[in-house]
């Protein structure tokens, strides 16, 4: 952080400015002139919320994808028929028993026994052939897709949330100041909330569990170096196996909380594997902050464009992957 | 740009290469520290030194491939310190590399064309040569020069590793070449491949300078006029070959201790 | 990168042989080749209307779209996803500038002036992708052209003023000169097929000329090509304008084709159909594409029925691609005229040995 600083003096300056800036949004009573100008204080204040759960969501997804493609170098475009996976699972299993708890279990072991086998039988036997490992996730989310289509059919399912979740806070930000003086607090559903205090939490764990445990410095030694690492005499094939069940298992997880905010379709997997590639695009390829920034950043720029400029939301997102694409092409916290 | 006269009128002008204080850091590591180099035009001059010494690092920072942290280097009096590497090859500078850099899927004398192209006009061309273009001819030439008409139709995964060692020379030799940087060209020859690489160093024209980096001293020090020892990524010793060879620290660096 | 890199083309041919047809083209000297030629030439007299059109006129388009791939795959390395977008923004510029039914949309142009802008700016817009793509090198590549695809198939989805919203832009007219309908089955199967024609020549010639030898010289070894004094990134660059152009040649003949475009016809599952239909072809050499686009087609058209007759369900049409596509990726590096000619040399192995130098597919 330190060197950013010493060495881009000026962009850590606009980007101090943008934080400064949106803090004052979030924090401040409006004054009536912005109000006028750009609408209600409590639509912006949904808008940021709703981003940056959003955000938390994609983070599930595309760390998933990033810790994969660290260590493997393998694009799997079939991440998004996971995610897909992980919802229906979910579903189904909270329908059947009843338990959203569970959902979550069952849902990341049975995408991550998918993701097993998917090392095992298909990535293990072409290593080092990153396109054509690549290609073959594309074959395999074209198949899982129409699978999936078959066994659950074109609706939408939506997780029912747990009771104890139900309903909204009412948080320590002021929307508006009444005329008597009062201030209006901003509710916001429970549920999103607690999402987005787990993805933290899952982040941070990931982090420290590749940073400070001897199986994540394995790992993180694979992703600099796979030569390296396999001479070292670590069971390659065994760190291999573990972190695409963990990857594709995120991916599981991530589907029941998508099957919970929003709902499950077909087509779903198309937009949240779009969505993991723009996030790692932008955060960095193979990196867990990056992945984590990469996703507040498009989530807030979803839900701020979707509230703010409607038909050209879409063009921010992609806007905001051209702009780091030209300034910084590895995405903005790689390592390279 | 087309011509393949040798352009004397730029022999006069100061040095051919001149490197000033050139700093090559990866990481906290330096490959290079503060090298201060002069090499007149036509000049032959040999770099010598233990691996890790800073010999190949020396070629990248020149020809563009990783430019120097610090330091300017200068090519016929112009700054080239911030081109990128195409630029300095279009105004003569030429190299070979330790590993044979070829297209394995071309055949020899495509490989040699799109050389004699890259210095020329029409890289873009999507019109194909003709029978009688004067690339193709040229390209002809230089196949003939290294001795590879025989094989000059087959694909360069088929070639024998010193005959792909030799087509790494003909690609540095396309165009109107000033300055060539030849790494290790001699690896992994035959005998009688290092004869016949002698041969074509000697035999390439007067305005033509180059670097070699070899470590093969029957070769080095019959083909070059000069000698440029380095060491931990410093120069060490500067001279002609006789001297070096008589010099005792080299002996000992180098000579003696050092075999690689 | 092996799958285009491992199999270099025409391997079965012997150098000689490659070289001695210099200045004619060298896939086109076989009785095959010209055999299908002239089928394709005769095909109305052949085929009825549907055929003509569904299978036929449908296969030479997807195939055009699909070499637009090819060649930057092939021969530049770079496996680019965007190629159905760019055909799809040429289709959209062809029915927002010349006449359609959503006339509030559409400027109302003759086509002679919405044809050429709708390709030139396709073209441009191919290009930027391009430059934004080569920004990034190998597997980066697949992964930013698939965010440029699906980032423009959600734009038309929401985009109501030009892109026409979900819905699209209907009833596109056609050309109408000389007193021909040039939509009406028989000339516009042949206006496809000269276009194809026009694309699979220049892909061939061009690969043979220095801007295409110089980026097989890039996808083999960019650092390389630097030293030798090229612009590695202008080339490529320069190689995808080439494959946006035919791309929109593609794109044009696809709006004509179906007289309409909506975000349907671009989304992200069609541009990775036009990536199955190159790899399933054959991405080293110009004829694949067309291979993989008559494959695709016929089991698009006919793998309902097909399904049926065996008593499954008509619409796993997805499963029976995606399976297909599996199995090629895993047996072949080169689609199925890779799994031909292996099957050719391996049945007249016996005889080559006799005849070596001459045994040529």
């Amino acid at each position: 952080m330190t060197r950013f600083i010493e060495r881009h003096p000026a962009w850590a300056l606009i980007a101090l400015i943008a934080v400064a800036l949106l803090l004052w949004l979030i924090l401040a009573v409006w004054p009536p002139g912005l109000e006028e100008a750009i609408g209600r204080k409590r639509v912006f204040l949904n808008a940021v919320l709703n981003g940056i759960t959003l955000g938390a969501l994609y983070f599930l997804v595309a760390s998933g994808f990033t810790l994969i493609f660290g260590l493997m170098r393998n694009v799997n475009l079939a991440h998004g028929s996971l995610y897909l996976f992980g919802g229906y699972v979910g579903y189904a299993i909270s329908v059947w028993t009843g338990s959203w708890i569970l959902g979550f279990i069952i849902a990341f072991v049975a995408v991550a026994l998918v993701g097993i086998v998917l090392q095992i039988a298909v990535f293990r036997r072409m290593e080092g052939q990153d396109l054509r490992q690549t290609m073959v996730t594309i074959g395999l989310s074209i198949v899982f897709a129409d699978l999936m289509l078959w066994a659950f059919g074109g609706d939408f399912y939506q997780i029912q949330t747990p009771s104890w979740l139900i309903g909204p806070v009412e948080l320590p930000l002021v929307t508006a100041v009444k005329s008597s003086g009062e201030a209006v607090y901003l509710r916001y559903p429970l549920v999103r909330l607690v999402i987005f205090v787990a993805a933290i939490v899952i982040g941070i764990v990931m982090w420290l569990a590749l940073n400070r445990t001897r199986v994540g410095m394995m790992v993180r030694a694979g992703v600099d170096d796979r030569d390296m690492l396999a001479a070292t005499g670590v069971p390659i094939q065994l760190v291999f196996v573990a972190v695409f069940a963990l990857g594709a298992g995120l991916a599981g997880i991530a589907g029941v909380v998508g099957g919970t905010f929003q709902s499950i379709s077909p087509g779903e997997d198309t937009r949240f594997l779009l969505a993991s590639l723009v996030v790692v695009i932008v955060g960095g390829m193979g990196s867990i902050p990056g992945a984590a920034l990469g996703a507040v950043i498009i989530g807030l720029a979803e839900q701020l464009g979707s509230v703010y400029i409607p038909t050209y939301a879409i063009v921010v997102t992609f806007l905001i992957m051209v702009l780091v694409l030209a300034l910084r092409p590895q995405g903005l916290l790689a390592r390279r | 740009m087309d011509s393949t006269t040798p352009r004397f009128s730029a022999v006069a002008a100061g040095a051919a290469l001149e490197l000033r204080g050139v700093t090559r850091l990866f990481g906290a590591l330096a490959a290079l520290t503060d090298v201060t180099i002069t090499v007149r035009p036509g000049e032959r001059r040999a770099v010598l030194g233990s691996n890790g010494a800073g010999k190949t690092t020396l070629f990248n920072c020149v020809t563009g491939d990783f430019p120097p942290s610090s330091g300017t280097i200068r090519f016929f009096g112009e700054d080239i310190t911030h081109f990128p590497p195409y630029e300095r090859i279009r105004r003569g500078l030429r190299r070979t590399y330790q590993i044979s850099a070829l297209f394995p899927g071309l055949t020899v004398r495509d490989n040699v064309y799109l050389a004699c192209r890259g210095v020329s006009r029409g890289r873009f061309s999507p019109l194909r040569p003709g029978t009688n273009d004067a690339l193709m001819s040229a390209a002809e030439t230089l196949i003939q020069a290294v001795h590879l008409m025989p094989v000059r139709e087959q694909r360069v995964s088929e070639l024998a590793h010193g005959q792909q060692r030799q087509l790494e020379i003909a690609l540095a030799l396309a165009g109107a070449p000033r300055f060539i940087l030849f790494d290790e060209p001699a690896a992994g020859l035959s005998p009688t491949e290092r004869r016949e690489l002698i041969e074509i160093l000697t035999s390439l024209p007067a305005h033509i300078g180059y670097i070699i980096i070899e470590h093969d001293m029957d070769v080095a020090l019959r083909v070059v006029e000069s000698v440029t020892m380095m060491h931990n990524g410093r120069v060490f010793k500067e001279g002609l070959p006789h001297e070096i060879e008589a010099d005792p620290e080299v002996q000992e660096l180098y000579l003696g201790a050092g075999h690689e | 990168m092996s799958l285009v890199q491992g199999a270099h083309p025409q391997t079965s041919q012997p150098p000689a042989a490659q070289r001695a047809t210099f200045m004619t083209l060298p896939e086109f000297n076989t009785p095959a080749a010209w055999l299908a030629a002239v089928i394709l030439v005769i095909m109305p007299l052949i085929a009825n209307g549907f055929f003509l059109i569904e299978i036929f006129a449908t296969t030479l388009i997807l195939g055009t779209i699909a070499l637009s791939l090819m060649f930057l795959a092939g021969y530049g390395g770079m496996v680019s996803l965007m190629q159905l977008t760019v055909a799809g923004f040429a289709a959209y510029m062809v029915a927002v500038f010349g006449m359609s039914a959503n006339t509030n949309i559409s400027l109302g142009w003759p086509w002679w002036l919405a044809t050429p802008t709708a390709l030139l700016l396709a073209t441009v817009f191919g290009t930027l992708g391009g430059a934004l793509a080569v920004r990034t090198e190998g597997i980066y590549t697949i992964m930013i052209t698939l965010a440029i695809g699906a980032a423009f198939y959600y734009f038309t989805n929401q985009n109501w003023p030009i892109f026409g919203g979900h819905t699209g832009i209907n009833t596109v007219a056609t050309p109408k000169f000389w007193g021909v309908d040039w939509r009406a089955d028989i000339p516009f199967y042949y206006v496809t097929l000269g276009v194809a024609a026009f694309c699979y020549f220049a892909v061939q010639y061009v690969s043979r000329a220095p801007f295409g030898l110089a980026l097989q010289g890039v996808r083999d070894n960019p650092r390389r090509m630097a030293a030798l004094g090229f612009n590695v990134n202008a080339h490529r660059v320069a190689a995808y304008a080439f494959a946006a152009f035919i791309a929109a040649l593609g794109g044009v003949l696809q709006v004509w084709n179906y007289r309409q475009i909506s975000p349907g016809s671009v989304s992200v599952g069609a541009c990775i159909d036009i990536l199955i239909i190159a790899v399933v072809g054959g991405i080293t050499r110009p004829v694949g594409p067309y291979i993989g686009a008559f494959i695709f087609v016929i089991l698009r058209t006919f793998a309902l029925d097909l399904l049926v007759k065996f008593g499954l369900d008509g619409n796993r049409f997805r499963l029976l691609i995606g399976l297909g596509f599996l199995a090629i990726v895993f047996w072949s590096s080169d689609g199925v005229i890779g799994l031909w000619e292996r099957w050719r040399r391996h049945t007249a192995a016996p005889e080559k040995r006799a005849a070596r130098g001459h045994g040529h597919g």
